[in-house]
């Protein structure tokens, strides 16, 4: 059973959820074709569907809209979080979660892509830092982040023609954005694929790198492909998640001498 | 009005002078309004009162200071320090893009950092002007909507307010309940041993025709006076 925002506090104390789900998007430009809430659109979706697809009762919180932009900082639109204040966030919401006895936490942390691996997050980097901490913090709690396109890597990569050089505002995200709100999506997009790793994006602003604020091919994306990887994404999130508490339940209820 | 569905394009042409954030709160509230309460609360009123101001419509920030509010289940919260890092931030990138006006909507009544944390700003920052409404929610100037005045928690004002904008969401089961304390004491109890059932004040008095113009009076209000304050500031600073 899935809880949310619209239920009661009797009904979510009825319900006696074990799981806590929180996705934290962001607000932030996506070149000239894509909304800047681009990213709370997509993870909207697929949250609540992970959510919906998790065994037991779950409770999933509202998509923090907010995260650490400052790569496109001074884009008209963008809002960036300081990392120290995403990490606050994300420690505080879990801290309140355990605190009503939700000790298995989820947060998935913006949308991640098939060249990535589930060590290192692509956007909202710090949430990893966040969850880690909070396990030491807390022993009773066993809080996991996900990026649902870096689980579901490798039907992405099927799925997309451009998936290893798509970073923001490419084929995956365009393709997702065509399926879920099509009217939102103004035009097809500059292709852009700079000549550099990614790792650049530690080192300069995006729009130094990519002028159009475009790192991918959106003109390659279509509706049909969105739907395929939305379905995707969801099923490989849902096993992810489980596969990793009970990994968690097992290695935990290892007794030491 | 531009907002989150805009590309960023669209907002740099457009080049609105204010922006517009609201700050909600995922917390209890009783056994018959839903935990979102104040987020869609806030989202209701920030939507208008941003179209009337023809300005840029940050998203409203979903969590706020409900600690008081908890461990009622569903119930999750900031910590102050938290909630001013955020409206620092959010401030700052609004700054970096050539924003001159904030006008922060709250939504939650617990958030007491805030006075402070916009203080800061407007002393910190000569050519940024960040204002936010002293009282959300009408105050006893405006008898005429409630019966019994807007209320501490999940009472008249609110539960008014969410049968019109949210009405399939509101249950029909109300508690009343007027604690024989000052609000003060949220200071020094969680709500759950002040009032059981999470309430402060009389829901069963809310109606979604009060709702309706609660909300119409509050941006009105709301827009009238960021109007008033923004041209005052700007010519006080300017003096």
């Amino acid at each position: 059973m899935l809880c949310d925002y619209q239920n009661t506090t009797f009904e979510v104390k009825d319900a006696r959820p074990e799981i806590a789900v929180l996705p934290i998007a962001a607000t932030e430009q996506h070149g000239s074709h894509l909304p800047v809430g681009t990213m709370s659109v997509v993870l909207e979706a697929i949250a609540r569907r992970v959510a919906e697809g998790l065994s037991g009762n779950v409770y999933l919180l509202p998509t923090m809209p907010l995260g650490t932009s400052g790569l496109h900082r001074g884009t008209a639109g963008t809002i960036a979080l300081e990392w120290s204040t995403l990490m606050d966030v994300v420690c505080d919401l879990i801290e309140s979660l355990l605190a009503q006895g939700i000790r298995k936490v989820v947060v998935i942390d913006g949308l991640g892509g098939a060249s990535e691996t589930t060590v290192r997050p692509r956007e909202n980097y710090i949430v990893k830092t966040a969850v880690r901490q909070m396990n030491y913090d807390h022993p009773e709690l066993d809080a996991i982040w996900v990026q649902p396109f870096t689980v579901s890597g490798a039907d992405i990569a099927e799925i997309f023609q451009s998936a290893e050089t798509d970073f923001h505002a490419g084929e995956v995200v365009t393709s997702v954005m065509l399926c879920l709100a099509p009217e939102a999506v103004k035009g097809s997009g500059q292709d852009f694929v700079p000549q550099v790793g990614k790792e650049y994006l530690d080192f300069v602003r995006f729009r130094e790198l990519c002028p159009s604020g475009v790192w991918g091919r959106p003109t390659l994306a279509s509706a049909e492909k969105g739907e395929r990887a939305l379905e995707a994404a969801v099923r490989r999130t849902v096993e992810y998640i489980e596969e990793s508490f009970a990994h968690l339940a097992r290695m935990k209820s290892r007794v030491y001498d | 009005m531009m907002d989150m569905w805009n590309t960023s394009l669209e907002i740099a042409e457009a080049k609105p002078g204010i922006a517009v954030f609201g700050i909600g709160a995922v917390e209890q509230h009783s056994i018959h309004l839903p935990l979102g309460t104040d987020w869609l609360g806030v989202c209701a009123v920030t939507e208008r009162v941003a179209r009337d101001l023809d300005a840029f419509l940050v998203p409203a920030l979903p969590f706020s200071m409900s600690q008081c509010q908890g461990p009622m289940a569903g119930t999750v919260w900031l910590k102050p320090k938290t909630l001013a890092a955020v409206v620092k931030d959010v401030a700052l990138s609004l700054y970096a893009q050539g924003f001159r006006k904030v006008l922060i909507v709250n939504g939650h009544g617990g958030n007491f950092v805030l006075e402070a944390a916009i203080r800061q700003f407007n002393l910190g920052y000569p050519d940024l002007i960040v204002i936010m409404p002293p009282d959300f929610l009408p105050g006893p100037d405006d008898p005429k909507i409630l019966d019994k005045g807007v209320g501490i928690h999940a009472s008249e004002g609110e539960t008014s307010t969410q049968l019109f904008i949210n009405g399939e969401h509101v249950k029909e089961a109300r508690v009343d309940y007027m604690p024989p304390v000052g609000r003060e004491f949220l200071d020094y109890a969680f709500i759950g041993y002040i009032s059981e059932k999470g309430v402060w004040g009389y829901p069963s008095l809310g109606t979604s025709e009060k709702g309706e113009r609660l909300i119409n009076y509050q941006v009105k209000r709301i827009v009238e006076w960021a109007r008033e304050t923004f041209d005052r500031a700007e010519n006080l600073r300017a003096s």
